[in-house]
């Protein structure tokens, strides 16, 4: 018994180091593998000298001031919003029943990768898209497509849209993620009843009670999503502006290009992309001080009532705008998936075929195994090494000091665009030549934080008094974790896998650079796809896309459920027969 | 005197017979060696796999690799794997990460389909394997003594470090229910598109077929006394003289533009998309067959027609090449030849399957293989096969880095 214990607990005080080790060698030797050529050293162009031309030339890129500035204000722009809409709707629908049909309707964006969202949202706003189609010809006069600017308008409006309505059901998850804990939302939802009772509106009570104990689960995903977006790459290529596009995007062209030399440049803007990154995320902070200093007073002044009706109205229209515009894209999708010949401007297709589905599935089979076993295996590993380093704060009876929580975060604050590419030339480095490998572990690097995000503040706020008991009862540390603190958390512990498959299925970079390009996921076909000349082709592989992690969602949703079920079913399935017996009788 | 001279003469003469033997012999030994040499290509290559990199974007062309797959699997037991890229650069940007890791013998990319400025830059990093391509059996198919192209890429000599694959032609496409005459000329392009603005655009460079219609546009607009020019290496000079007439007409053009000149799509393939959405009613490409075909597929509309500028069309050839670092040369050589095959050949030219004109040079084949690539009963979306439309060759590829940069200065960044 001793012995065992010995194992467990000393296999599991090594996890958070290993988990560290993970996440920190990769992005850091990635760093280094850009930043070298940043200062203009590539022994493989024989460049052996560090010099700062890559910064000259980078700073002398015709509109590289409007790159940067497009990418800040799209990313400060779209977390803002993203994060106002959130709150709204939890102030709005908190105690009612709508929030959870809100989220269930709004978990559909969640899953779909981002590139899949955005030619959804491309075809409902492009000229010849649903809304045009909907209102033509009988009140624009339309006969053919407009010569409008939506999408990649230079104001970057669709792709502001297009990040927000991708945020939104993130952050939202994640404030319900965190209200679903037993002890928070009881406490938060008590103390809004007491404001009630106390005469608060409703908004009011959330905005003064719930809302500045809710945030400090916000902060670390709302970090994520707006470094994410400062420097996502499918987005802004799908719906932003490209003279000149975000600055990841000139990036991105940049390594690519068939001239060699602009790789030094490239490595020059990745280190710019990060100081951008960094310093978004610093006037967040900011800006998240200055509130509280300024609603500090606010908070305690005793005022129920601001525009409570009005507020409530206005996100009432908005939720409704919001999944109009999903519907729409979702409906555009799923049309255009079946459509044959569909002239503008008819509002649905002149026939309806199966070719492109048929089609599609043909060729689908290899990449959709690689899709399933690659996001498994990586979310396997990532869900056990952050229950493992969960448990292991437990037994050493304090929480990852914030040096170390903040390294978890890494590969999510920091750009992959800024080490991705250093990252393949380490793998080389190291003689790693398995791509299906290397593609696990780049996925791991990805999935590892937002499962460790998700399930971390469910596991620290169990209630210790159910270990401590089992534990004076005699109960070994790996029973205590096995049978007392996991059946517990089985919900959080779904939720946490559903969201590390889906992170995982959406990686498009990733899987393209760590694989060397050998493997195919559904994601690197459908982007392949995306800038090819078939909406009904991509409408397929989007579509297929957002029904791979919806089925994990609805496996994590439906689970439980069956669990708790049983457990509530049990008994009167005992009843049963008796009732049978004396029936018959 | 004469037997001193027969003395004299005759090591001479020795020698002459003994050059004139060992000529014969080193012939006989070449031609010799040279099957020998292919039957070792032949023993190594088979049995293994090669990973293929080439543009996925275009279902047709990938269900041809499919069927290249498939014959070479059967014949050399070689797995072939296509490798989807959306841009050819991303091989080159793989193949120079692996140069940098000092990975020199092990690379993953094994065959990759290449032409113009990405076979320049690989070429000039000594990326590529030279001297296999010429020595290909079914290399002597398409008659490289008369037809030098097929050992240059837009105009740099490929030092048999590339295999001929196909050949390709700018075409253009309208939506007959939206315009009843296509322009045929760059001036009629011109007037056309101020009676129909917004209807037309062409991709963004570094985009091929952007780049492509630039260099039309610049051939078109460059005097027959100075196109010579085009064809040499650009220096500063040449461009201060050829551009700015380039640059004049696409000041007067761009406002007539799709966003009036202000976004240009990334891809030419968007073209296409575009043209399906009835967005745009003319638009061009560098494979006519995938227009007929994308109608049966739906994704262009019955009424699309496709033809030929009367002013001249950009014609070119592409290649597949090896990198210097390939795991499997000698699979990839017998892949190559594969391509290069009567069969595979005549399979690819019809439009059915990918429609890309042979680089065979039909006069050397035989009656049999030539009926193998005659066409029967065209869509009425294809291209006329007897359209009049000059081939104007491709300028020297230094030209496109040029053009490239002064278009990104003054379009690139407004």
């Amino acid at each position: 018994m001793i012995h065992a214990r010995d194992i467990f607990t000393r296999s599991i005080k090594l996890t958070p180091t290993l988990l560290m080790a993970l996440l920190v060698i990769p992005v850091v030797g990635g760093l280094i593998g850009v930043l070298l050529p940043a200062f203009g050293y590539i022994p493989a162009l024989d460049k052996t000298t560090f010099t700062l031309r890559g910064f000259y030339s980078l700073f002398n890129t015709a509109g590289f001031a409007n790159m940067l500035l497009l990418s800040a204000i799209s990313s400060l722009v779209s977390t803002l919003l993203a994060f106002i809409i959130t709150v709204l709707i939890l102030a709005c629908y908190f105690n009612s029943p709508w929030l959870y049909r809100i989220q269930r309707l709004l978990g559909p964006i969640l899953v779909i990768p981002h590139a899949a969202a955005a030619i959804a949202i491309s075809f409902l706003i492009t000229p010849s898209g649903m809304i045009s189609r909907l209102f033509s010809p009988w009140l624009s006069q339309w006969d053919s497509p407009p010569d409008w600017m939506f999408p990649h308008d230079s104001w970057g409006i669709s792709m502001v849209l297009g990040l927000t309505l991708k945020e939104l059901p993130f952050l939202l998850l994640m404030a319900l993620g965190a209200l679903a804990q037993a002890d928070l939302g009881a406490k938060l939802r008590a103390q809004h009843k007491v404001a009630l009772s106390l005469g608060y509106c409703p908004m009011t009570a959330f905005f003064k009670v719930v809302l500045p104990n809710l945030y400090p689960f916000l902060r670390l995903p709302i970090l994520a999503v707006l470094a994410y977006a400062s420097a996502s790459v499918e987005i802004p290529l799908i719906l932003g502006p490209n003279a000149p596009p975000t600055l990841a995007v000139a990036i991105m062209h940049w390594f690519n290009d068939v001239d060699l030399t602009l790789r030094i440049q490239a490595s020059a803007g990745a280190i710019m992309q990060l100081l951008l990154t960094m310093g978004l995320l610093l006037s967040w902070w900011l800006l998240e001080k200055l509130t509280k200093k300024f609603s500090h007073g606010s908070l305690i002044n005793g005022r129920r009532e601001y525009a409570g009706q009005l507020i409530q109205r206005f996100t009432q229209v908005l939720t409704f705008i919001l999944l109009s515009i999903i519907m729409l894209s979702l409906a555009g999708l799923i049309l255009w998936s079946f459509a044959g010949y569909w002239r503008f401007p008819d509002a649905l297709p002149s026939q309806f075929v199966l070719l492109h589905w048929q089609h599609a599935l043909q060729q689908m089979q290899t990449p959709l195994l690689n899709t399933v076993v690659i996001g498994f295996v990586a979310t396997l590993v990532a869900v056990i090494l952050t229950l493992f380093t969960l448990e292991a704060e437990q037994l050493r009876t304090r929480n990852l000091s914030n040096f170390a929580s903040l390294l978890i975060y890494l590969p999510m604050l920091i750009p992959s665009i800024a080490f991705l590419f250093g990252l393949v030339w380490l793998q080389e480095q190291v003689g790693s030549h398995h791509a299906y490998f290397n593609v696990i572990f780049g996925h791991l690097l990805f999935v590892l934080p937002y499962v460790f995000l998700s399930l971390a503040s469910s596991y620290r706020r169990l209630d210790p008094r159910f270990s401590h008991l089992a534990a004076s009862l005699g109960a070994t540390p790996s029973k205590v974790f096995l049978r007392v603190k996991l059946p517990q958390l089985l919900a959080p512990i779904l939720i946490a896998f559903a969201l590390g498959l889906a992170v995982s299925f959406s990686q498009y970079l990733p899987t393209l650079l760590s694989g060397g390009g050998r493997i195919n996921t559904i994601t690197t076909e459908a982007v392949a796809l995306a800038g090819g000349a078939s909406r009904r082709v991509s409408a397929v592989y989007a579509l297929m896309q957002m029904l791979l992690p919806a089925i994990a969602f609805f496996l994590a949703w439906f689970i439980p459920k069956l669990v708790f079920a049983k457990q509530t079913a049990s008994p009167h399935k005992l009843q049963h027969p008796t009732l049978k017996q004396q029936s018959k009788a | 005197m004469t037997t001193s001279n027969y003395l004299l003469l005759q090591p001479k003469r020795i020698k002459h017979y003994a050059l004139v033997f060992i000529a014969m012999l080193s012939f006989i030994f070449s031609s010799n060696s040279a099957a020998k040499n292919w039957q070792t290509v032949l023993d190594n290559g088979q049995n293994h796999s090669v990973y293929f990199h080439a543009w996925g974007g275009d279902p047709q062309i990938n269900a041809y690799i499919q069927w290249l797959a498939q014959q070479v699997k059967q014949q050399y037991n070689i797995d072939l794997h296509h490798i989807k890229l959306t841009d050819t650069s991303e091989a080159v940007s793989r193949v120079l990460a692996e140069k940098s890791a000092g990975n020199h013998s092990e690379g993953k990319v094994d065959l990759i389909w290449i032409n113009g400025a990405n076979f320049a830059a690989m070429a000039k990093h000594g990326l590529l394997t030279p001297n296999w391509a010429t020595k290909l059996p079914n290399f002597s198919l398409t008659n490289p003594t008369k037809n030098p192209a097929m050992s240059l890429d837009f105009g740099v000599p490929t030092q048999g470090m590339e295999s001929p694959w196909g050949q390709a032609a700018l075409t253009f496409y309208y939506d007959s229910v939206a315009i009843t005459s296509p322009p045929k000329t760059l001036t009629q392009l011109l007037t056309w598109s101020t009676q129909h603005k917004g209807r037309f655009t062409y991709p963004k460079p570094p985009d091929f077929i952007g780049v492509s219609f630039l260099k039309y546009a610049l051939i078109s607009l460059t005097p027959a006394s100075l196109q010579a020019k085009l064809y040499q290496p650009v220096t500063k000079q040449n461009s201060a003289l050829l551009l700015p007439k380039l640059w004049q007409f696409l000041d007067t053009l761009h406002p007539n533009l799709w966003r009036a000149g202000q976004h240009f799509v990334s891809s030419s393939t968007a073209l296409r998309r575009l043209m399906g959405d009835t967005e745009l009613s003319l638009a061009m490409t560098f494979s006519a067959p995938e227009v007929p075909a994308a109608v049966t597929r739906f994704d262009l509309p019955t009424s699309i027609r496709s033809y030929a500028m009367s002013d001249g069309s950009l014609s070119n050839i592409h290649f597949v090449a090896i990198p210097y670092n390939a795991a499997h040369t000698d699979s990839a050589k017998l892949v190559a030849n594969f391509m290069l095959s009567v069969n595979a050949q005549a399979k690819k030219q019809r439009p059915t399957t990918w429609g890309d004109n042979t680089v065979l040079d039909l006069s050397i084949l035989a009656a049999d293989q030539v009926t193998q690539f005659q066409l029967s009963n065209p869509h009425p979306s294809s291209l006329a096969p007897n359209h009049n439309s000059p081939a104007l060759a491709e300028p020297h590829p230094s030209w496109v880095k040029v053009i490239e940069q002064q278009w990104l200065e003054r379009y690139g960044a407004q």
